[in-house]
């Protein structure tokens, strides 16, 4: 539930990382977004998780970017409406979200589950964007298993979710996972892992992407990792594939420590460069889609 | 003197697997490779040979589960052993509690399942309707968590609506469209087999089994939580209008029956433990995939007010002390059973025969001490209800004959000059035309 009053909620919401959101009517749908910087308009869509927070990569961003970032129906302070049932009321969602904003031009970004959002927005709404960035999404169904033994993203305690995120260096990053505690924390991600669920428990993809994917008109950088434990780096490698010009750009960890699925968390600087230098390029005077195809 | 109804339920576990401590769970991705075709004969024969044997013993309801993927319980389909049951046996209740209706891809297959093997039986049919174990949600592919129990409602509505209206009629709903609902066979009990509906407490499961006149059977309740869950059963019942009967309440524990207290402990001490160290031994997640339960239950949950430990780490003590188990000498058990039904109000009991790993011929006995020293305590004269519970349908078929009814539909074919009636064609003199009707 949202905070009663600003005033309850800064003495509630002391946890790293946590900036007071703002909302927005979308559809009836009291929706929570963290709005910074300008510039480009840059829309980011995060994952299954990271939610009530402001990530360092999107502060990065928003030194010359106007930066909008929503939480997703049923995940954050966002409400979860009854009518919520798969990933096509996310699309409708957000484009009506778009639409409160008065946004018709935007650069997409999403993360895993947020990249596999911002993949169907692209696919149904083609000519909306500017640019599309999906960073290790989620989605698509390949060749290896969806769920790597052991790494089911529904049956994972809370330590191992984390170890599987973050390569097991997650005890670098506790700070973005303990906010109210327990059992606050606990019964947050179950109710944002039963929305995951709505979207995603079977089929674990939309097998229709494969072939509706080639309808993405705008730009797209496709950010991967070079261990993606949870969601593979074959999908990464697979939507630069069925994405008509699309680039892949696998962000390195630090030395000897293969980057994790969690890339932008843990190389917040490159991953901010890379979609900061998409985006001038998508951009600049003559850019057309497609620009860097077979690049 | 209350008249109990004494039910006996096995899931037919398979024991021959490692020890669950050492891993996450037995459930879900234990490797099939430790099911053993021998073993596994073994396991369904000793289930249904000792579910056939209860009527001889003088129970009165054969019960079964439906459990997946996982040595818990061998029966995907338990509708299929109530088949089975149904042609072994003669008079004793079959009960299928049950079927995972989210399991069926349509209610109507459930429907009509039921209606076969209720008619198989001659009407002895009791249908249990549960959610599934959390961890079933992983293995079918056409059971989602987070969507369950909206699609158990509908599915439950659907079921009783398609047994009970007449057909056809559509059904325009948020899981199931069907143009033309049509059941096809029909129940032999009218309207329909009695309904279990088995619950952890949530509200919801009260307040359908209280709307429907339904059995509700608390499971794994702690004895204070289960007392609690009964009586709030019983206040939806005022609500809805009446005052619960005695056997809208079954209970389920677990029974073993030896010649002393102490007897009765060794022979099935390890076994009990056996199973919640083994079955109980599952992840949160596992137990509560995404929106198997609501937020709010899950808050309840975590602030332990539910169970205080987890089931896999209690003694056998505290089983006992839960209201789980009941072990002793014939007198013993009597006794603790007479008092736990009265306490909770229950009619019915379901007891738990075999934990799992228990051998068949300890099952038997304690079965066998079950029938001839504990029903007699509880039940002056000891014969069963189905003694005095007529079966459905006709018995033989001068029965069939008087009750027939004299106005369906003649069967017809168009033959020569029109159509004729099949059943007398054969006889040269009676082969005529009924109605004219244009051949070829």
């Amino acid at each position: 539930m949202p905070p009663a009053s600003p005033g309850a909620a800064s003495l509630e919401r002391m946890w790293a990382h946590y900036s007071e959101p703002s909302f927005i009517e979308v559809d009836g749908l009291r929706t929570a977004y963290r709005r910074k910087g300008v510039g480009e308009r840059l829309v980011y869509l995060h994952g299954g998780g990271l939610t009530r927070l402001w990530l360092p990569f999107l502060e990065e961003l928003a030194a010359d970017h106007d930066v909008i970032a929503p939480e997703h129906p049923g995940f954050g302070d966002t409400g979860s409406p009854e009518t919520l049932e798969d990933m096509h009321d996310y699309v409708l969602h957000y484009d009506a979200l778009l639409d409160a904003f008065g946004l018709n031009d935007v650069h997409l970004v999403g993360h895993s589950l947020g990249g596999w959002i911002a993949a169907e927005l692209a696919v149904f709404y083609p000519r909306r964007f500017r640019s599309l960035m999906l960073i290790t999404p989620a989605g698509l169904r390949v060749a290896d298993r969806i769920a790597p033994p052991g790494l089911d993203s529904f049956r994972l305690e809370p330590e191992e979710a984390l170890a599987a995120l973050l390569n097991g260096r997650s005890d670098r990053y506790t700070e973005f996972f303990e906010q109210e505690g327990f059992p606050g924390d606990v019964i947050q991600a179950f109710t944002e892992s039963t929305t995951r669920a709505k979207l995603s428990w079977n089929p674990r993809y939309d097998r229709k992407l494969d072939h509706r994917l080639p309808r993405v008109a705008t730009p797209t950088l496709v950010i991967g990792a070079e261990d993606d434990r949870l969601v593979t780096n074959a999908v990464a490698r697979r939507y630069a594939e069925l994405i008509p010009g699309a680039r892949l750009a696998v962000v390195a960890g630090a030395e000897g420590e293969p980057s994790s699925h969690l890339v932008q968390l843990e190389q917040p600087g490159d991953v901010a460069a890379l979609v900061a230098a998409h985006i001038a390029a998508s951009t600049a005077p003559g850019a057309r889609p497609s620009a860097e195809a077979n690049s | 003197m209350t008249d109990y109804e004494f039910n006996v339920i096995l899931d037919g576990a398979y024991p021959e697997v490692p020890y669950a401590g050492k891993r996450k769970s037995n459930y879900i991705e234990l490797p099939n490779a430790y099911y053993d075709r021998t073993l596994g004969q073994r396991v369904l024969e000793d289930q249904l040979e000792t579910l056939v044997a209860l009527e001889g013993l003088g129970f009165d309801g054969a019960v079964m589960s439906e459990q997946h993927n996982g040595p818990i319980g061998v029966l995907g389909s338990p509708m299929l052993a109530g088949a089975y049951l149904a042609a072994r046996t003669q008079r004793i209740r079959i009960g299928v509690i049950g079927s995972i209706i989210n399991a069926y891809e349509t209610p109507i297959r459930l429907a009509e399942e039921i209606a076969t093997v209720d008619t198989m039986s001659r009407g002895r049919l009791i249908v249990g309707l549960p959610m599934g174990h959390g961890m079933q949600y992983h293995s079918l592919g056409v059971m989602n968590p987070a969507k369950a129990r909206a699609r158990f409602r509908e599915a439950h509505e659907l079921l009783i609506a398609a047994m009970t209206h007449p057909g056809p009629f559509e059904w325009n709903g948020e899981f199931f469209q069907i143009p033309y609902v049509n059941l096809w066979p029909k129940p032999l009990q009218e309207p329909h087999p009695p309904i279990f509906i088995p619950g952890g407490g949530s509200i919801e499961t009260l307040q359908l089994v209280a709307k429907y006149r339904y059995t509700y059977f608390p499971v794994l309740n702690p004895r204070p939580v289960l007392l609690k869950n009964v009586e709030r059963f019983r206040e939806m019942c005022r609500e809805e209008g009446y005052e619960a009967a005695p056997d809208q309440i079954a209970q389920v524990v677990a029974i073993h029956v030896a010649e002393s207290d102490k007897q009765a402990r060794l022979e099935t001490e390890a076994h009990e433990l056996w199973q919640y160290q083994n079955f109980f031994q599952s992840p949160m997640h596992d137990n509560f995939p995404p929106g198997y339960i609501s937020p709010g239950s899950m808050r309840g949950i975590l602030g332990g007010g539910y169970r205080s430990k987890p089931m896999k780490d209690m003694s056998f003590d505290e089983l006992v002390e839960m209201g789980w188990v009941i072990a002793g000498s014939p007198e013993t058990v009597a006794a603790k059973l007479k008092e736990q039904l009265e306490e909770a109000g229950a009619r019915r009991v379901i007891i738990g025969a075999n934990a799992g790993s228990k051998p068949r011929w300890l099952t038997m006995k304690s079965l066998t001490m079950f029938a001839e020293e504990v029903i007699p305590r509880l039940r002056p004269g000891g014969k069963p209800l189905w003694a005095e519970r007529p079966l459905v349908g006709y018995d033989t078929q001068s029965e069939y004959g008087a009750r027939r009814p004299a106005d369906a539909p003649v069967p017809t074919a168009a033959l020569g000059d029109g159509l004729v009636d099949v059943t007398t064609a054969h006889i040269q003199e009676l082969r005529e035309v009924l109605e004219p009707w244009p051949v070829g």
